[in-house]
């Protein structure tokens, strides 16, 4: 066997790579949900300054390169901070931060939609604001925002394999390195490909899954 | 008792409310009646604290409604009934009743949802407890918005133009059980355009213009040549209504 062949143990290689890649694919779309929501809260709550700050900072995420963030985070934090920057530690920061922008505004918007006559009926049965926002927005937000969160992961997925970049053995990374080796690009990045196709697919089943779920008061079911 | 004095309301450079003087006790239905704009919602707005106040004062039983720490109070004494029944749609209609007496009062969950049944059985929804707000008609949902205010167990009922939503007949199933409360002795603030209704259940009638109370008279003498009908305005107003 010559070494650029593509064997099947290339092909494990890869889902090693794709393991990668979910891996912090999860991870940054968890705390970027998590910290996403929590901005979506502190706005609801009209929070002086922080809100601003937020609203700020979410701006400048969502309008400037993933690419850029990533290396001014993996290169430019450890001169400034005096940090070491591992580059799985400047993906998860950078991930993690440029989802939650995104979640920031889908957040915004479904709370946004609830109807303001169901709002006051709550509050006029003496719900505090507390408990407005968790048993009658939240509930209906979640479904609302459920599409364009789907959406939003599905487009992140994707964006992971900038990291590749600064060399974590992502998917993408491992494509490369095959590519390099075996001098068939067009086989190699066909089958990373379809590896990202799947892992999309998988996460846009699951939300829609979840969507149907969470809809399930609507008697609407489509035209 | 639930005492509005001298309240005044504007929004921007229109004014709402100009003065209004109301008081009803407890065990009493007032309705009040008025043209499309005359204020009549905005008021009970005011009463259940949706609105804030320019001037004057509301309590319900001594509990300031413009007093922050009051509002609360206030609010636990006096359960709303809307107009467009403002729903929680992801809720069935049971939950929809339970949920401020368990997350409010309280109550303990089982408790809360045995009585909601009950309520729900007492206009006809027993079959319907676990229906969605969409999957109810129009009368259903406004009777299950009648069932939430009373879940709360209310000193006094506001019901802001509760069947102007509705189709006549869906009108007869609500105001049919308006009555049989009124007989039962709830207090309630009725703002209505069903004149002959708002006749046969009311101990007082109150006609509001532009922002103003102009009428404050027991039902039967509202209706009356030396009463209300006095009124060039409250006359012009039925016989309007009744034209209609």
């Amino acid at each position: 066997m010559r070494y650029t062949e593509f064997t099947p143990f290339d092909l494990w290689l890869l889902t090693q790579g794709l393991g990668v890649t979910i891996g912090l694919f999860l991870a940054t779309s968890l705390l970027g949900v998590l910290i996403g929501v929590v901005w979506g809260v502190i706005r609801f709550y009209r929070v002086p300054v922080l809100t601003q700050l937020i609203t700020f900072v979410s701006e400048i995420l969502k309008n400037s390169p993933v690419l850029v963030q990533l290396f001014l985070v993996f290169f430019g934090f450890p001169g400034l901070l005096k940090m070491n920057v591992t580059p799985v530690t400047a993906a998860l920061i950078t991930l993690s931060a440029n989802t939650a922008a995104f979640v920031y505004v889908i957040a915004v918007s479904a709370i946004e939609s609830i109807g303001r006559d169901q709002i006051e009926a709550a509050r006029v049965f003496g719900l505090t604001r507390w408990q407005v926002l968790r048993h009658v927005i939240a509930p209906q937000a979640a479904a609302f925002s459920i599409g364009p969160l789907t959406a939003l992961l599905v487009n992140q997925l994707q964006v992971t394999s900038l990291i590749s970049v600064i060399g974590v053995m992502d998917l993408a990374k491992i494509g490369a390195n095959l590519n390099l080796r075996t001098l068939k690009p067009f086989i190699v990045w066909t089958a990373v490909g379809i590896l990202y196709y799947l892992a999309a697919k998988l996460v846009a089943m699951l939300g829609s899954a979840l969507e149907k779920r969470l809809r399930a008061h609507s008697a609407f079911r489509g035209l | 008792m639930l005492k509005v004095e001298n309240v005044k309301k504007a929004f921007g450079d229109v004014i709402v409310l100009d003065g209004v003087n109301l008081t009803v006790s407890p065990g009493e239905v007032v309705s009040i009646l008025g043209s499309s704009g005359s204020g009549k919602s905005t008021l009970i707005r005011c009463i259940n604290g949706l609105e804030k106040l320019n001037d004057g004062r509301i309590t319900v039983d001594d509990f300031d409604v413009s007093k922050p720490r009051d509002l609360a109070e206030a609010r636990k004494r006096s359960g709303t009934v809307f107009q467009l029944f403002n729903l929680y749609p992801h809720m069935t209609a049971l939950q929809n009743i339970t949920l401020a007496p368990v997350e409010v009062l309280k109550r303990p969950k089982a408790e809360a949802e045995a009585e909601g049944r009950a309520l729900l059985a007492s206009v006809g929804l027993g079959d319907r407890a676990d229906a969605y707000p969409s999957q109810l008609s129009g009368g259903q949902r406004q009777r299950v918005g009648i069932c939430r205010a009373l879940a709360m167990k209310p000193r006094y009922l506001l019901l802001d133009e509760v069947t102007s939503a509705l189709d006549p007949e869906m009108t007869a199933e609500v105001l049919a059980i308006l009555a049989k409360l009124a007989t039962d002795g709830t207090t309630m603030l009725f703002v209505t355009h069903e004149i002959e209704f708002a006749r046969q259940i009311s101990d007082r009638i109150v006609f509001l213009e532009k922002g103003k109370l102009l009428v404050d008279l027991p039902a039967e003498q509202f209706f009356a040549p030396d009463g209300g009908l006095a009124q060039p305005r409250v006359a012009q107003f039925l016989s309007k209504m009744r034209k209609d």
